[in-house]
């Protein structure tokens, strides 16, 4: 199949582009999207495409704007709403939380939310503690709301795109690092449903299991550990909920080993459950501890050289799958 | 019946342990989980605890004692009771010769095992402190080898997948291309040991032998074709035999030491001729493969007595005190034989290597182009290979040990010597 070269903002534009085409129930408020096409340029031509009734900026009221969000995708609507920094969403967590996340179950079946909250976290070029939090563990914890990580423009398109024609509020969180990103997107009607993870790159002697900013950052630390003979088998979700449970389980089942890498800090963090249900399902076949390469506990720091003390560097993933493979049993000893 | 408390295995490589405490003296009532005692490598102290209940009724060792490790350090049993009725004694039991699987054993608990004497020690003293993978714990239980004497490589020594393949790798060798099954019969580290039985045999033979050797090495062995688990194995002449064995051991990739009996000793000698095998050491127990007779009678005779009484005349032929072959082990051949696919394959091998009186194949020449550390042990009054024909063919650099009033199996008859010649062959090759 034919493919291009896009960034991952470029395919994020096109996946709402061909689904506001083919649907004129699909919207797009937020801030800055419309006149000045977004922060992060995603929504750059769309008012001049589809005016300002579906391409709509808001002011600085997220409670707002994911209040809007919710109660049209309740009417019947399909809502994208764009919020800055994840760090902000959290002035909307009633509606996501009680309203958005419960109404289906609470109406016996019959409402449908297909909200979509489309927002960036992780950290990134120094913008301190309240713009640089991933925040994904708290949307994951919530039955009912779908959870969606792509690590690739390919990704970002297929998953934006089935995210419009599925019928339950997703938390679509992108990474400030990946906008401009680019990679290889197939030609024509590319959908990536959800609940399919990728095999970034194949190996066979551990797990890697990584999502968003980390893959990039993991396919790195593959790299390195191919030249120093270790071949590792690089696993991206793409969604959290629904997590492809069955591709993470085969796949620890052949390697044996298994490191999960998350940006997010450590405690309470979606690695954590991960690593709980590949113990439930692997433990006797491991020949290793689960290894988790997470952030540190504490607010991200301002400071870049803290910052990235604070988050997991291509070194940690290295030093990580050495563990697991116990190949440095005197590094080890002296810790 | 009374059950030994075994000195456990304090390290790989250890065959000795000092005794440096006795919690016990005899008479005394211990029950599972008193300490009984105490000893102490170069290394490490290790704590022993009684894992059953009981009177102990002998303590072979004092304090300040070097005791030999997986050898009794104590029996716990009835008051009263003597220690020639308890279990390990059946250690020092002639050696199962032409035998079937334990399985099919009638008097299984007579005929020695390794492995219970193992199970014990792992059970009552080191599995506390045992760090093993799920893993490796798995493949470890279903190949029958015992964590506790495997060192591990993992953190903190944990026992890992690659350490337990390392030995388990007969699992794989019996797929496809005509090899073996390479059973481990004692775990270890090092080069391993492999053991090749004799004609009419099975591996279960070696079972007894291995467990007096000390060495800590793994101890492997392998039923020939024609015979024990390997009777449906197609090859048939000599040369198939050499071959399957051979591929069999290509799987362990690596170095080996040698032990064969008789047929399985010129099997061994054969072997070093093959390129892809490294054979660090021979040692050749009663080797056929050497001079041109063997007694012809013996095997059509052994194969085709049918009752207890005309298996026992023939068998008598082995050995040269005829007092030394237990009727165990007598029975317990004729117990393997009631598959009846056993008999006819090892008639169908029997072909292919004799001919009447005559053996049809030579491992002579082989023998004088081995370079390494080889040890011939043979009976003055073996019936079966005459010991004149193997001397003439002995090139100067073998060692030979002769044995009075020792025939066919030295194993069985000198059964304190031939495990302190197989430990000095295999240390000899460093």
């Amino acid at each position: 199949m034919a493919e291009r070269e896009l960034m991952y903002r470029e395919a994020l534009r096109e996946a709402i582009d061909e689904e506001m085409g083919l649907n004129p129930s699909v919207f797009i408020i937020g801030e800055g999207i419309a006149e000045r096409g977004g922060s992060y340029k995603v929504t750059e031509g769309l008012l001049a495409k589809y005016g300002p009734k579906r391409v709509r900026d808001t002011p600085i009221a997220e409670a707002g704007m994911i209040g809007v969000g919710v109660g049209a995708a309740i009417a019947g609507a399909r809502p994208i709403v764009e919020i800055l920094y994840v760090d902000f969403a959290m002035l909307g967590m009633d509606m996501i939380v009680n309203q958005a996340a419960k109404f289906r179950l609470m109406t016996g079946g019959d409402g449908r939310v297909p909200f979509i909250m489309r927002t960036q976290g992780g950290t990134g070029g120094g913008v301190a503690a309240q713009h640089s939090q991933s925040l994904e563990a708290l949307f994951y914890h919530i039955p009912g709301l779908r959870v969606v990580m792509p690590s690739t423009p390919a990704d970002a398109k297929g998953l934006l795109k089935y995210a419009l024609r599925q019928d339950d509020p997703v938390m679509f969180l992108e990474h400030k690092h990946l906008y401009m990103t680019k990679g290889m997107v197939p030609d024509g009607e590319h959908i990536v449903e959800f609940g399919k993870g990728d095999i970034k790159r194949a190996g066979t002697d551990v797990t890697l299991i990584a999502w968003s900013n980390m893959i990039p950052r993991t396919l790195e630390a593959a790299e390195e550990l191919a030249r120093q003979g270790i071949s590792v088998e690089v696993i991206d979700p793409r969604t959290l909920v629904p997590l492809d449970r069955e591709m993470i389980v085969n796949s620890v089942l052949k390697t044996r080993r298994c490191v999960i890498v998350q940006e997010a800090n450590r405690r309470g963090g979606v690695a954590s459950d991960i690593a709980s249900i590949v113990q439930e399902e692997c433990f006797y076949e491991m020949d290793a501890p689960v290894e988790i390469v997470a952030g540190m506990d504490i607010p991200v720091p301002f400071n870049l050289t803290l910052e990235k003390a604070s988050v997991p560097q291509k070194d940690d993933v290295v030093a990580a799958v050495r563990r697991s493979l116990h190949l440095d049993p005197f590094a080890e000893a002296a810790e | 019946m009374a059950e030994a408390i075994l000195v456990p295995q304090v390290g790989q490589d250890l065959t000795e342990a000092k005794v440096v405490e006795l919690h016990v003296k005899l008479g005394d009532q211990v029950k599972k989980g008193d300490l009984v005692a105490v000893v102490e490598s170069e290394k490490a102290s290790f704590e022993v605890e009684a894992f059953c209940e009981g009177t102990v009724i002998s303590l072979p060792w004092q304090v300040g004692d070097t005791a030999t490790v997986l050898e009794p350090l104590m029996h716990v049993g009835a008051p009263g009771e003597t220690v020639a009725e308890a279990a390990p004694a059946a250690v020092a039991e002639p050696a199962v010769v032409p035998a079937a699987t334990p399985a099919a054993q009638p008097e299984a608990a007579q005929v020695a095992s390794a492995e219970p004497l193992v199970a014990k020690v792992t059970s009552g003293v080191v599995n506390a402190a045992l760090r093993a993978s799920p893993i490796a714990r798995r493949v470890a239980a279903g190949q029958g080898l015992d964590l506790a004497r495997i060192a591990g490589s993992g953190p903190k020594g944990a026992v890992v997948l690659k350490d337990v393949a390392a030995l388990a790798v007969g699992g794989a060798a019996t797929t496809g291309g005509g090899a073996l099954e390479l059973r481990t019969l004692q775990a270890g580290q090092g080069t391993p040991v492999v053991f090749i039985h004799g004609f009419g045999a099975d591996l279960s033979s070696w079972r007894p032998l291995v467990a007096r050797i000390g060495l800590g090495s793994p101890m492997m062995a392998l039923d020939l074709p024609g015979h024990g688990g390997s009777r449906g194995h197609g090859a048939a002449d000599f040369a198939g035999l050499v071959d399957a064995v051979g591929q069999t051991l290509r799987g362990l990739q690596g170095s080996v030491h040698l032990v064969g009996h008789s047929l399985g000793a010129a099997v061994a000698v054969a072997l070093t001729q093959r390129g892809d095998l490294d054979v660090r050491s021979l040692t050749l127990i009663a080797p056929a493969g050497l001079g041109a007779s063997v007694d012809g009678a013996f095997v059509e005779g052994f194969l085709g007595a049918k009752s207890e009484a005309a298996l026992a005349a023939w068998m008598r032929r082995l050995v040269s005190d005829p007092a030394t072959l237990a009727p165990v082990l007598v029975r317990a051949t004729l117990a393997a034989r009631e598959d009846a696919d056993l008999v006819p394959a090892q008639s169908r091998v029997a072909r292919g290597v004799f001919e009447g009186s005559t053996q049809l194949f030579s491992a002579a020449a082989a023998l004088r182009s081995y370079q390494g550390p080889c040890t011939v042990i043979a009976g003055r009054d073996d019936a079966i290979v005459p010991l004149r024909e193997i001397e003439a063919a002995l090139p100067g650099h073998v060692a030979l040990h002769r044995l009075d009033r020792v025939g066919h199996l030295p194993q069985v008859e000198a059964a304190d010597l031939v495990p302190t010649l197989i430990a000095r062959t295999v240390r000899s090759a460093g």
